[in-house]
């Protein structure tokens, strides 16, 4: 099966700064269709560098980019990103958000209001669609952010970090709601985190970067079905050998 | 007494009749001189006379604040006319952005009277000159809040728009300038204030009418009463329409407003 994104020989390094370690050095990574691929690494590895180039928000200095067979030249064109920040515009409310997005891979208004309507009550906040994001809570906030992105119907999605500005509890249920919505919208997914356990929740594959130079480290392919005990044995031999591994 | 504690207005309140009685008692009994500091209840005579019979003769305080007012208007809004657009382009532009900076920080520098005798000989003595004295006042502080107001729309904002393929005029007119907005009133409410710092003195030359010639013109007589009623009319203008100006901007903004209190 062709992979829906493909990396070869990327490396990124910031201009004027030959003297130090590119950010990313000749990486080369496949996620086939459908995969949910997670970046893991301590910061300064280059995940979110990696993932922004996948998104085509940065360039690569040298290497191929692929998605779907065509070389990445931009953002936008069927990659649905998801931040850190939810980066909602304030000045909308939760639904006018989602149907910025959806207007956005040319719905008319009113297939847009449709597709805002089941994004809605697809991440559970029909009730709160009239709300600013400044009137929501953290967690609010990041699944408006994950329906405004599924709002352009994406076959990929890419989420940097969206569950770490969060507490611990509403994070362990921002996981489980991202997984449910997964489930009934398959799309390939790369996620970076830097949380172990996060990424052992959520997984097929777990993708372990080191630093200086950026680089993929070691590759852990996870077969447990979803949704996933927190104590099953062999996640928490796994979570020892990437905590070996990450430190 | 604990509900009289409970009620920080009515104690404000109080205060400042307190401070007016003793204000009174103490011209009453010499200790202040009456033309140096008229007492209230001359400051009320001087008003009564203002609103009966004018000062000068003819010309009521209600002719001065508008007059006043209109000009402030004017000024103001030639200059937001001007700014918004030319700050947006600049705000928008590095390369701009570098090469205006000497200029505006300059111009902004240059104090807006101290152009007074320019301003009569390109403008005349008429109300071109007070309009464009209060026009220039302004417009250099709304251009640097214009300017600002792009500049630092949230970077985040405009990489979300681009994940959904908006760019050009549509990033500029649907993200860029909602974004900047809330700046861009605050810019306004600065630039009012600076209106009303310029007006008493580009009321000073070939007029009559409006408080600024007002107070300048009770100085003449020697009538600090009626000096007194002039900046306190100008000082419960600019209350005005600096309320006017925030109800704007919570009819505008709607989702701006408050967010303390609905923050959960």
């Amino acid at each position: 099966m062709r992979p829906w994104i493909e990396l070869r020989g990327v490396t990124k390094r910031y201009d004027g700064d030959a003297a130090r370690a590119p950010v990313l050095l000749d990486i080369d990574l496949n996620v086939a269709e459908n995969e949910f691929v997670t970046l893991v690494g301590r910061s300064g590895c280059g995940k979110t560098t990696l993932l922004n180039i996948v998104a085509g928000l940065v360039e690569a200095s040298s290497g191929e980019v692929k998605v779907d067979g065509a070389r990445v030249t931009g953002p936008g064109r069927g990659k649905g990103v998801v931040f850190q920040q939810h980066a909602l515009f304030p000045w909308l409310t939760a639904r006018r958000n989602i149907e910025f997005g959806a207007s956005s891979r040319g719905l008319d208004a009113a297939a847009a209001r449709n597709e805002a309507d089941q994004l809605l009550a697809l991440v559970r906040l029909s009730e709160f669609g009239e709300k600013y994001p400044n009137q929501l809570s953290g967690g609010m906030q990041q699944r408006v952010a994950i329906a405004r992105a599924l709002a352009l119907d994406p076959q990929l999605l890419l989420m940097d970090e969206p569950f770490g500005a969060l507490d611990e509890i509403t994070r362990i249920e921002m996981q489980e709601e991202l997984l449910r919505v997964w489930s009934s919208r398959r799309k390939t997914v790369l996620f970076v985190t830097h949380s172990i356990t996060e990424a052992l929740m959520l997984s097929d594959r777990i993708v372990v970067m080191r630093a200086n130079p950026g680089g993929i480290a070691a590759e852990y392919r996870i077969d447990r079905p979803r949704p996933r005990n927190r104590s099953d044995a062999a996640l928490a031999a796994l979570h020892e050998q990437l905590w070996t591994q990450l430190r | 007494m604990s509900a009289l504690r409970d009620r920080p207005a009515l104690q404000g309140a109080m205060f400042i009749v307190a401070l007016f009685a003793l204000w009174e008692l103490a011209s009453a009994l010499g200790w202040l001189r009456v033309f140096q500091f008229p007492p209230p209840s001359r400051i009320a005579e001087a008003l009564w006379e203002l609103a009966v019979s004018g000062f000068p003769e003819g010309v009521r305080i209600w002719t001065h604040a508008a007059v006043t007012i209109a000009r402030i208007l004017q000024g103001f809004l030639l200059a937001m006319i001007t700014a918004i657009p030319i700050g947006l382009v600049i705000g928008r532009a590095p390369l701009l952005d570098a090469a205006t900076l000497p200029i505006i920080t300059f111009a902004r520098s240059v104090a807006t009277l101290s152009l007074l005798p320019l301003a009569i000989v390109w403008f005349g003595i008429g109300e071109l000159s007070k309009v464009m004295l209060i026009a220039y006042g302004c417009f250099w502080v709304m251009l640097t809040n214009t300017i600002a107001a792009v500049k630092y729309v949230d970077p985040v904002l405009i990489r979300a728009a681009r994940t959904m393929d908006v760019d050009g005029a549509r990033l500029f007119t649907q993200v860029i300038l909602p974004a900047a907005a809330p700046r861009l009133l605050a810019g306004a409410r600065v630039a009012l204030g600076v209106g009303f710092m310029v007006i008493v003195g580009a009321e000073m030359i070939g007029t009559i009418r409006g408080l600024g010639a007002l107070i300048m013109e009770a100085r003449n007589f020697y009538r600090t009463d009626i000096s007194i009623v002039g900046m306190v009319a100008l000082g419960l203008l600019g209350i005005g329409l600096t309320a006017g100006l925030a109800w704007l901007e919570r009819v505008l903004l709607p989702w701006n407003t408050g967010l303390a209190s609905v923050r959960r």
